[in-house]
């Protein structure tokens, strides 16, 4: 069954604590929703194979706790991973606001610049929205993110949003391949082309 | 070939309820332009050995073809209609004269005579023919006749109902006549032999390039590289921090101006043996190529080249140095060198300056060496490149916290490089890099290296054993971004840094005689100072002792003295006993380097994810959070887990105001209720513990041994690997500053050299188009911009 996987792909999901991370994972891998979900404690860990466009990907996802006390130590797990989910509530203000702060701590922390965010509006189920859509759109675009709104509660956009983060991040070169092919550097030599065909031919 | 643009790509998704758009606003990196690429393979014709090479273009998504040609052609034939691969600028010699991207060469073996007879080449020629058809490839194959070096070419490329013929022709001399674009139509139409009238007009694309190959007595536009200050003309006097630059002898060998006219139709110009309209100046488009000679001798390439050729040995640093200089020898006549040593007055240049136990410490490191005449580096060499290292080793020993350099340090363009794994500039362990890849190149090779890294090693360990901080590293938790190397650097000095604040506290309370509880204050006073003050204190004070005890007669703990106070929290209350809320001093989180980061991950991750894996998970980071619930339940006597969320997790605690009552009432969130959860769980067992007294979450002294022995064991070729990023910056950097002030010197430089112009190689498209080149001809302005790296791999 490993053989066809095509890779293993490391997804962070990142976010105030309450914002729903641990739900919408949940719902993703289990296809459940559990209104009593203790609050992550550090960082917790899922796997789930898909498959988008025929490609097979195994998802290793880390879901990581929101509080600020635990910032000093998630950050680490953000290390070589190559898409991440920034999740706020849609019913509170004050977690759509903290999202710069979230983006400054993936700069820090990433160890690489071009992997693949997407914003997840969460919690859209619930009547008393403080945030509509074209909120979350400014700030995706902004940013360079993908964006949509999701309820892990009722799975609207869910599966969805997983599915259109692989595939994005499948489709960017070097972004996936395993290191000797997509992110060394070639250095090639100037006469590579042996012969004399390597430059201009002159006949005089 | 479909041609993505993923910043436009827009997808709707569509469930029961409502429509979900996912979009996209990220940005796909740019598409890596085609490479190159051949796969060679040798027949054998009874004793005759051919050669088959099949060339193509490795492209992801550009696509070259022109939509207007059916698919039903083969793609060579495509290739040759489409006039965007005309002048390709370094490729296969057939690709330039047929704008291919895929084809065969067939050419006689090594060693084998070349196909010379005609009868030879028709047999050849028949045979391809009827493997072209048996085989159904479609890729153009193309035999090399006559001798090799007049690159004559003969083939075909077959497909459905079509064929297309490649022929050359190739005159040793060129006639006159078609030495210009009227004169080169006429042999072109002649050839293709196109019984169609009027004969469609022919598409034409011209370039004339012009090569300047002896251009010794122009002056030289670079400084040449000053040898003397690079390497001194002194033992020792080695300038370290610095990249040499430049070529030791003229690099370049040629010099190609291309005049290029793409794109155009026959009668659009005229070019003929009395007039012509082909002014190079006039040329849309130019384009400059160097040249350069073979093995250039270039310093920075050198350099760079060497210290690579290091990663190459599999030796240890016991095996290259021999156990002799690792072991330590009781023999006398070393102490008497080494106590010499410290008398000398050619050594005292900085020894004056230093600390008697630095002095004791170099002197006992003397001694580990049979005689220093015999290790790899000189004595003053490894002062000097040791100087170079710690410069803070020079002056007065204090505990002053700012690094000389890191100020200074030049923040030139060092974003552009982020994604090297190397470390800051200026940084020790960037320093480091150069100073071994200096003393590589010029005093001693491996051995020398091997030397110098022994003694760096022995230089931390004396830091750490004496409480100095390593100057030169940017402080806070090791920068996963860096290399290794510089994150076990960093490492060692958080170690040095906690080892250093617990002995302050240390040596404050035992002196001093200072009550924990004012300690506590202090800290409440400085919010910067380190909130480890002094996990082992404890022990020595009776007092503490005593509380803890008697805590555990009193049932009634918010009789307890608060301890570990940070600050207090806002204006919040406690809820029970309505005293002001205190955030507690806690304890820093660990630091963890990127390979104890990778082994931890995958402890977390090899527990599944099974519930009991989460749970156990959980349990296992929730060391911190514990830890910190024992110091908030000293500093709060009195306070409940509601207190403790109130200050940690605020959106689970829940207020409702209640009008009609007048107040605002509150409880946790519904996750927090949950029975037997983790939190709830560690609130049960956290006794109030103030940080100071705590198991130390972070074990120093482990750590820094853990670190020490990982450098000491390293092999010279892996420390070489996690060098090379920094020594690539550096020279990055250094070919950058070149370049800014070498293409003003090499601009502007006057070249004329006659030549008659030639077109020779005309090669007929079988789509009817015809390519003109010339070569020859004064150029009138060059502007050249040099940089010299060799390769790396």
């Amino acid at each position: 069954m490993e053989d066809d996987v095509l890779t293993t792909l490391k997804i962070l999901i990142i976010g105030e604590s309450g914002v729903g991370k641990s739900s919408l994972l949940l719902r993703f891998t289990d296809d459940t929703f559990d209104p009593e979900q203790s609050a992550t404690i550090g960082v917790d860990f899922k796997v789930k194979t898909i498959t988008v466009d025929g490609n097979k990907a195994k998802l290793a996802i880390w879901d990581t706790a929101g509080q600020e006390r635990f910032r000093t130590l998630t950050p680490s797990y953000y290390r070589g991973a190559q898409g991440v989910i920034l999740v706020y509530d849609v019913t509170r203000r004050e977690t759509f606001t903290k999202l710069e702060n979230w983006l400054n701590e993936l700069e820090t922390y990433c160890t690489r610049n071009d992997l693949v965010k997407m914003l997840v509006g969460n919690k859209i189920d619930r009547e008393n929205h403080e945030l509509d859509r074209a909120e979350g759109l400014k700030f995706a675009r902004k940013h360079s993110m993908l964006f949509i709104e999701a309820s892990a509660k009722t799975k609207d956009g869910v599966q969805c949003a997983f599915e259109e983060l692989v595939e994005k991040i499948i489709q960017t070169p070097g972004l996936w391949q395993s290191d000797t092919h997509g992110r060394s550097v070639t250095l090639s030599d100037e006469d590579a082309g042996g012969g004399g065909c390597g430059g201009y031919c002159s006949l005089l | 070939m479909v041609l993505c643009d993923f910043d436009a790509v827009f997808v709707m998704f569509q469930t029961e309820t409502e429509v979900f758009e996912i979009t996209d606003f990220t940005t796909a990196s740019e598409w890596e332009r085609g490479v190159w690429n051949e796969k060679t393979e040798e027949i054998n014709f009874a004793d005759f050995k051919f050669c088959i090479t099949h060339h193509f273009l490795e492209q992801e998504a550009e696509n070259l073809t022109c939509d207007f040609v059916s698919d039903a052609f083969p793609v060579a034939m495509q290739d040759l209609l489409c006039m965007n691969n005309d002048f390709p600028p370094r490729a296969h010699c057939l690709v330039r004269w047929f704008g291919l991207r895929s084809f065969v060469v067939v050419s006689p073996g090594a060693n084998c005579e070349a196909v010379i007879s005609e009868s030879k080449c028709n047999l050849l020629l028949s045979s391809v023919s009827i493997a072209l058809q048996n085989s159904g490839c479609q890729a153009p194959v193309l035999m090399q006749v006559q001798q090799k070096w007049r690159r004559l070419f003969t083939g075909e490329c077959q497909g459905p109902g079509v064929r297309v013929d490649f022929e050359m022709v190739h005159l040793h001399k060129v006639p006159t006549h078609y030495k210009n674009l009227s004169g080169l139509l006429d042999i072109f139409k002649n050839k293709i032999g196109c019984t169609l009238s009027p004969l469609p007009p022919i598409n034409i694309s011209i370039r004339f390039t012009y090569i300047l190959q002896d251009w010794q007595q122009c002056t030289w536009p670079q400084q040449p590289p000053d040898f003397d200050g690079l390497f001194g003309g002194e033992v020792g006097g080695v300038e370290f921090g610095k990249v040499p630059f430049g070529a030791c002898a003229e690099p370049i060998s040629e010099l190609h101006l291309a005049a290029t006219w793409p794109h155009l139709t026959e009668g659009i110009i005229v070019d003929n043996d009395v007039y012509s309209e082909l002014d190079p100046l006039q040329a849309p488009h130019w384009s400059v190529r160097i040249r350069t000679v073979d093995n250039a001798q270039c310093l920075l390439g050198d350099f760079l080249m060497e210290f690579f050729r290091l990663t190459l040995c599999s030796e240890s640093l016991d095996e290259i140095l021999g156990r002799s200089l690792t072991e330590e020898e009781g023999d006398h006549a070393d102490i008497s060198s080494a106590l010499q040593k410290l008398t000398q007055p050619s050594a005292s240049v900085h020894i004056s300056k230093l600390s008697v136990s630095h002095m004791v410490h170099s002197a006992r490191r003397h001694m580990r060496r049979r005689r220093y005449e015999e290790s790899p580096l000189s004595n003053q060499s490894l002062n000097t490149a040791l100087l170079f290292l710690f410069p803070d080793a020079a002056v007065e020993k204090t505990p002053e916290k700012s690094s000389p350099h890191s100020d200074e340090s030049q923040e030139r363009d060092a974003d552009s490089y982020l994604h090297l794994k190397a470390a800051p500039l200026d940084s020790l362990t960037h320093r480091l890099a150069l100073c071994l890849a200096s003393v590589n190149h010029s005093q001693g090779g491996l051995r020398a290296v091997a030397h110098l890294w022994q003694e760096f090693v022995l230089e931390l360990r004396y830091r750490w054993e004496n409480n100095y901080l390593i100057h030169g590293l940017p402080s806070g938790p090791p920068d996963l971004r860096c290399c290794l190397l510089h994150q076990k650097l960093q490492m060692l000095n958080c170690c040095i840094e906690r080892k250093r604040s617990r002995d302050e506290a240390h040596r404050g309370q035992s002196s001093g005689g200072t009550p924990p509880s004012t300690s506590a204050k202090k800290a409440d006073s400085d919010k910067d100072a380190a909130p480890t003050t002094s996990w082992e204190s404890w022990s020595d004070s009776e007092d503490e002792f005593y509380e803890c005890v008697s805590d555990l007669s009193e049932s009634n703990n918010s009789e307890r003295k608060p301890e570990g106070r940070l600050k207090q929290h806002r204006d919040m209350r406690l809820l029970h006993t309505h005293q002001p809320l205190y955030i507690p001093v806690t304890q820093e989180p660990s630091p963890l380097t990127e390979d104890m980061l990778e082994q931890q991950s995958e402890v977390l991750s090899k527990l599944g994810t099974s519930a009991e894996g989460a749970h156990l998970r959980a349990r296992m980071q929730s060391a911190c959070l514990l830890s910190d619930m024992e110091a908030f339940k000293a500093a709060n006597p009195g306070c409940v887990l509601e207190d403790f969320v109130r200050w940690y997790s605020p959106r689970d605690y829940i207020s409702e105001e209640h009008p009609d009552e007048g107040e605002v009432r509150g409880g946790l969130s519904a996750r927090m209720r949950i029975p037997g959860n983790m939190w709830l769980e560690a609130w049960d067992s956290a006794k109030a513990t103030p940080a100071r007294r705590q198991r130390r979450l972070f074990d120093d002294t482990t750590e820094a041994e853990k670190v020490l022995h990982h450098l000491s064991l390293l092999k010279p070729s892996e420390l070489v690997l996690q060098l090379l990023p920094s020594l690539i910056l550096s020279a990055l950097g250094k070919l950058q500053e070149e370049g800014g002030s070498g293409s003003g010197r090499g601009a502007g430089r006057g070249a004329g050299r006659g030549g008659g112009r030639g077109a020779g190689q005309g090669a007929g498209r079988g789509a009817g188009r015809g390519a003109g080149r010339g070569a020859g001809r004064g150029a009138g302005r060059g502007c050249v911009h040099r940089c010299c790296i060799t390769c790396l791999c």
